[in-house]
């Protein structure tokens, strides 16, 4: 049976591509993910616009799953973990660190990240602009520049893929290019960016259960 | 003496009949409905029968008196408003009446609706969307205390859109605060027109009456043929091959209006026309949707001053005042529908008497035989319906956060108005309290997190508390959802028009494209705003605007078997038919030329796969929910995956594998038993109502679409109308909203009442199957078509690995 992940090397170091849009790094045995935009439908509720309030429920019960499964020692977030201003779905996020003590969260600051910084300081959560680690540098926007591989967020890259008899179909994927290692947004109240392919990058496809490299 | 005897004297006009009957019934008090077509002298049929009511009561020499609002006259369109507002003015100037008349549209400055406010005219020309916005301002009843009349134009068009819906939800409202309310319509001939009647008028219907104008005028049709039928396109809408035979006709018109179907087709029959007749340049003119409303209006004061030579347009001048130059009038393509080929041929030919004169010019060959349909539906009296919008619950929400923005409402009491208007009269008690949590508790919430506010309830009465909220409701009131479009400027501010977003991202700086008649260079994009300088290079390029895609309608289709099955029979009485004789045999050599009782499949093998071309001549809406349902029970019987295509006479289902046709003959794939919820379980339908669901969506608030002028748009509030439709597919299911934008589907894009009556006609029809070796005159304009819709009911990991296949080969 196939493995439910694709494994993959960047710079020489394997890394799990997950098909809840998430990637883990088993040499720190950390969680990776980016754009969950938590906190959407209680910011678009406060305005009078009703996105069901239980949106984001699928999100949380993601992540559970998630740690449960790997069992990770750290969690990197690479932006917009929070959608907008404060409302109360930061407390869901919130309990889950209480429950996850020991694990320790790294939250890259994305453009959504806009909260008072008074709420970032719990104990197991950091929070810092960039990462530089080994051959990598982790960031939410893509950089224009870098020598080591940059993996970051932020685009919510997706590919439209056409077929025969006139078909297409859109899905989220990974983007590996020369010098960017992007994800696909984790949160489920995100859009699509759709790319235009390129012929010298490569792209993990999110296919239900799987990950398909194309 | 009466008003309008005194004025018709003064005048030294005499007054029509139907115009003596509508002012007797007015000043009887009556309702009613009103059926004249433009230019006949409706308005002045229906005002002087609301001045004779005011002055009965008022009196007339007495010093004007506050009397307030007395009377509302609803128009679809500005450019009318403003025709009436001059007409009744004038009538009040000549006979030195002190009843005064104003205009309230979106156009109006703040500072008249405050002078409005103050002192309000006698009469207010206005559109259902200001109606609503009045709704939403405070004491509302106070203004509408005195009114009498409400007149609504042009309402056989305003009743196939939601804006009748908003129209029927006013009326209610009005009707409540003065029961004595009268309510005319004027409508052209539809074939509904009774029911038009009863929509708006509801329990005013009774004793109400229906004045119909004798005037019928007459239409000379003429369509202008290729030189050899043969040789001309199978293919394409575009038909300007013919060109060269429409200009003769300009040149000896006074004026001529020249029809056609899309924007782009006017772009590029305008920009063609002036290569192959430069010496028409500066007498001809272009007229479409986006182009900014500064040119359009100099377009429409140069068609009033007859400075013009032809004007190509599209729909925008369907309605609308009167050019009296206007002589001929030219139908490039088909015209989808017989009412509207009517309303076209009588922009033509104004004073009483004349003839309407109207060309039709088909793009494709195929499309000759509109011609002789057209005829045969005008002899035999065949008109389209308008129907009505039913259950729409997103104008419902809307209307309700109107009302709670101004004065708050009492749930009880607008349940009983609202089952009162036609479009509401099935609502239930539960629904109408989902509606009532939908803007009070934003639909099923999580108590304890939710912070949901919109419209709160204080003692039994529903209220909007936050100003933000109710500042941007009001700023979002109205059905009429746009594209998403950017603005094209030129560098120095100046306004050209609107073009969709998809087609200015496939271009760069530097790039050249024809819009508004101009070669256009593309400077800089900027938020939403394209700013671009005039060029010199030539360029093929021509925005595409998606929509304008309407389906042939019910008559026209069966005007067009009836023609196919007269020529099988021998019956030929047109010379359309006549000049089409070539192609039709053909047709029949090839494969073969059904006849009434017969539906005919052809299956044709190419590079791209196996096509299975079906004709039921039922419009293209029909035809996509006939081509999914089929894709959906072949799937049934065996996992296939298809993309589906059609036009207006067929459809087509391409697949990579071939399709057994004694699987479509054994498994009685045309019956129209459980139809309904097949149509449903195609995925088809699922991506339909994802689209609609944008209208609703936007119409019932969830989507706020920014401040005017403001063009960052507002901070993290955007979400797309796909994200909602996917959140309350996956949280919730019982959302009225969701289910609407299925209901809308089922009632207008698949016309599903028209599709069970072309499954019933099918299944008595005998299939005739034919296997050509190559596309056919009917399947080639199918098999060309790059709209597609898509089926599958493979799994999708099937389907990955196929395309997935066929792009690595």
């Amino acid at each position: 049976m196939k493995k439910p992940y694709e494994e993959i090397k960047l710079r020489g170091e394997s890394f799990f591509l997950l098909p809840q849009r998430a990637m883990y790094r088993p040499s720190r045995k950390q969680l990776i993910i980016s754009d969950i935009h938590l906190g959407k439908a209680a910011h678009f509720r406060k305005q009078g616009i009703a996105f069901p309030a239980q949106s984001h429920l699928k999100d949380i019960d993601k992540l559970n799953f998630l740690l449960a499964a790997w069992q990770p020692h750290s969690v990197l977030i690479l932006g917009d973990l929070f959608h907008s201003s404060y409302n109360k779905e930061w407390l869901w996020f919130k309990s889950l660190l209480m429950e996850y003590e020991p694990v320790q969260f790294i939250l890259i600051e994305g453009n959504h990240d806009i909260l008072d910084q008074t709420l970032y300081s719990l104990p197991n959560l950091l929070k810092v602009k960039v990462l530089e680690e080994d051959h990598f540098i982790f960031s939410h926007h893509p950089l224009a520049k870098s020598d080591k591989l940059n993996i970051c967020g932020h685009v919510h890259p997706g590919l439209q893929l056409f077929g025969t008899a006139k078909q297409s179909i859109r899905l989220p994927c990974f983007y590996l290019g020369k010098v960017h290692f992007i994800l696909p947004a984790f949160g489920n109240l995100t859009g699509l960016h759709i790319l235009e392919r390129e012929d010298n990058a490569d792209y993990y496809l999110i296919v239900e259960d799987k990950v398909v490299k194309l | 003496m009466s008003i309008a005897t005194e004025w018709f004297k003064h005048k030294k006009w005499k007054p029509f009949a139907f115009q003596k009957a509508t002012w007797k019934a007015i000043t009887e008090g009556k309702s009613g409905l009103l059926n004249s077509p433009t230019g006949s002298g409706k308005t002045f049929a229906i005002w002087f029968g609301v001045l004779e009511s005011y002055y009965r009561q008022f009196g007339k020499k007495k010093k004007p008196k506050d009397s307030g609002l007395h009377c509302l006259w609803i128009t679809p369109l500005r450019a009318l408003s403003k025709e009436i507002l001059l007409s009744t003015q004038q009538v009040s100037k000549d006979l030195e009446l002190n009843y005064k008349i104003a205009l309230r549209t979106g156009d109006t400055s703040s500072a008249e609706r405050a002078k409005q406010r103050k002192k309000s005219p006698h009469a207010l020309i206005t559109t259902p969307e200001s109606i609503h916005v009045l709704l939403a301002s405070k004491e509302y009843d106070k203004f509408f205390a005195g009114l009498e009349f409400i007149i609504v134009d042009e309402w056989h068009e305003l009743m196939g859109s939601k804006r009748g819906v908003q129209v029927e939800l006013a009326i209610s409202r009005l009707k409540a605060l003065n029961p004595d309310l009268k309510i005319w319509a004027i409508s052209a001939t539809i074939g509904n027109l009774e029911e038009a009647k009863h929509i708006l008028l509801g329990n005013k219907s009774e004793n109400s009456v229906t004045i119909k104008t004798a005037l019928e005028k007459k239409i000379i049709i003429e369509t202008l043929y290729p030189d050899i039928v043969q040789k001309y396109s199978w293919v394409g809408h575009l038909g300007i091959q013919l060109l060269p035979k429409i200009i003769p006709i300009i040149e000896a018109s006074n004026t001529t209006l020249v029809f056609v179907n899309v924007r782009s087709q006017a772009e590029i029959w305008y920009q063609r026309l002036l290569d192959e007749a430069p010496h028409l340049a500066g007498l001809v003119a272009l007229h479409h949707g986006s182009l900014a409303d500064t040119t359009r209006k100099w377009v429409e004061d140069n068609l009033h001053n007859g400075r013009l030579k032809a004007v190509i347009c599209t729909s925008s001048l369907d309605l609308g005042v009167d050019f009296h130059s206007v002589d001929s009038v030219i139908q490039i393509g088909s015209p989808k529908g017989i009412a509207r080929f009517m309303q076209r041929a009588g922009r033509s030919g104004h004073h009483p008497g004349a003839v309407s004169k109207i060309y039709f010019v088909p793009t494709n060959s195929l499309e000759i035989i509109e011609g002789s349909a057209i005829r045969y539906a005008i002899q035999e009296n065949l008109l389209e319906s308008r129907i009505p919008y039913v259950r729409s619950f997103d104008v419902l929400v809307q209307y309700m956060v109107t009302l709670a923005v101004s004065d708050g409402f009492r749930a009880e009491s607008l349940f009983e108005e609202v089952k009162n208007t036609h479009c509401f009269k099935s609502i239930t008690w539960e629904e109408f309290t989902w509606c009532l949590d939908f803007i009070t508790t934003g639909g099923n919430s999580l108590k304890a997190y939710d912070e949901y506010h919109k419209v709160v309830l204080m003692d039994g009465l529903y209220k909007v508390t936050s100003r933000t909220i109710a500042q941007r409701h009001r700023l979002g009131i109205g059905t009429i959802v746009s594209d998403s479009m950017m603005h094209v400027k030129f560098m120095g501010g100046k306004k050209i028009g609107l073009v969709e977003e998809n087609f200015i991202a496939r271009l760069k700086p530097g790039d050249v494209f024809w819009f508004g008649g101009k070669n256009l260079e593309l400077k800089l994009v900027r938020d939403m705003e394209v700013r671009v300088k005039l060029s010199n290079k030539k360029s093929g390029k021509v925005p595409a605007w998606l929509g304008g895609r309407l389906p042939l309608s019910y008559q026209l289709s069966s005007s067009i078997r009836k023609q196919l099955d007269d020529y099988k029979t021998g019956n030929i009485h047109y010379e359309e038919l006549k000049q089409l004789a070539p192609l039709l045999e053909l047709q029949n050599k090839v494969s073969h030329l059904p006849d009434k009782n017969e539906l005919l499949i052809e299956q044709i093998k190419t590079r791209e796969g196996y096509h299975l071309f079906v004709y039921p001549f039922e419009g293209r809406f029909v035809h996509e929910g006939m081509g999914s349902l089929l894709a959906y029970r072949i799937g049934l019987l065996e996992p296939f995956t298809f993309s589906i295509a059609m036009n207006d006479y067929g459809f087509e289902l391409l697949s990579d594998k071939k399709i057994d046709v004694d699987l479509i003959t054994d498994n009685n794939l045309f019956s129209s038993e459980y139809m309904h919820d097949d149509v449903l379980r195609s995925m088809n339908s699922i991506e339909l109502a994802n689209r609609k669901f944008r209208d609703i969506a936007t119409i019932a608030g969830l989507i706020f679409t920014g401040y005017p002028g403001h063009q960052k748009k507002t901070r993290h509030l955007q979400a797309s109308s796909q994200l909602f439709f996917k959140v309350f597919e996956d949280h919730e299911k019982n959302n009225l909203l969701l289910r609407q934008s299925y209901a809308e589907i089922l009632d207008f894009q698949l016309e599903i009442t028209r599709m069970q009556a072309a499954f019933d006609r099918i299944s008595k029809q005998k299939i005739v199957f034919t296997y050509p070796e190559k596309p056919t005159p009917f399947s080639f304009p199918i098999l060309v078509d790059t709209l597609r819709e898509k089926f599958s009911n493979e799994s999708l990991q099937t389907r990955i690995d196929k395309i997935l296949n066929s792009v690595q080969k």
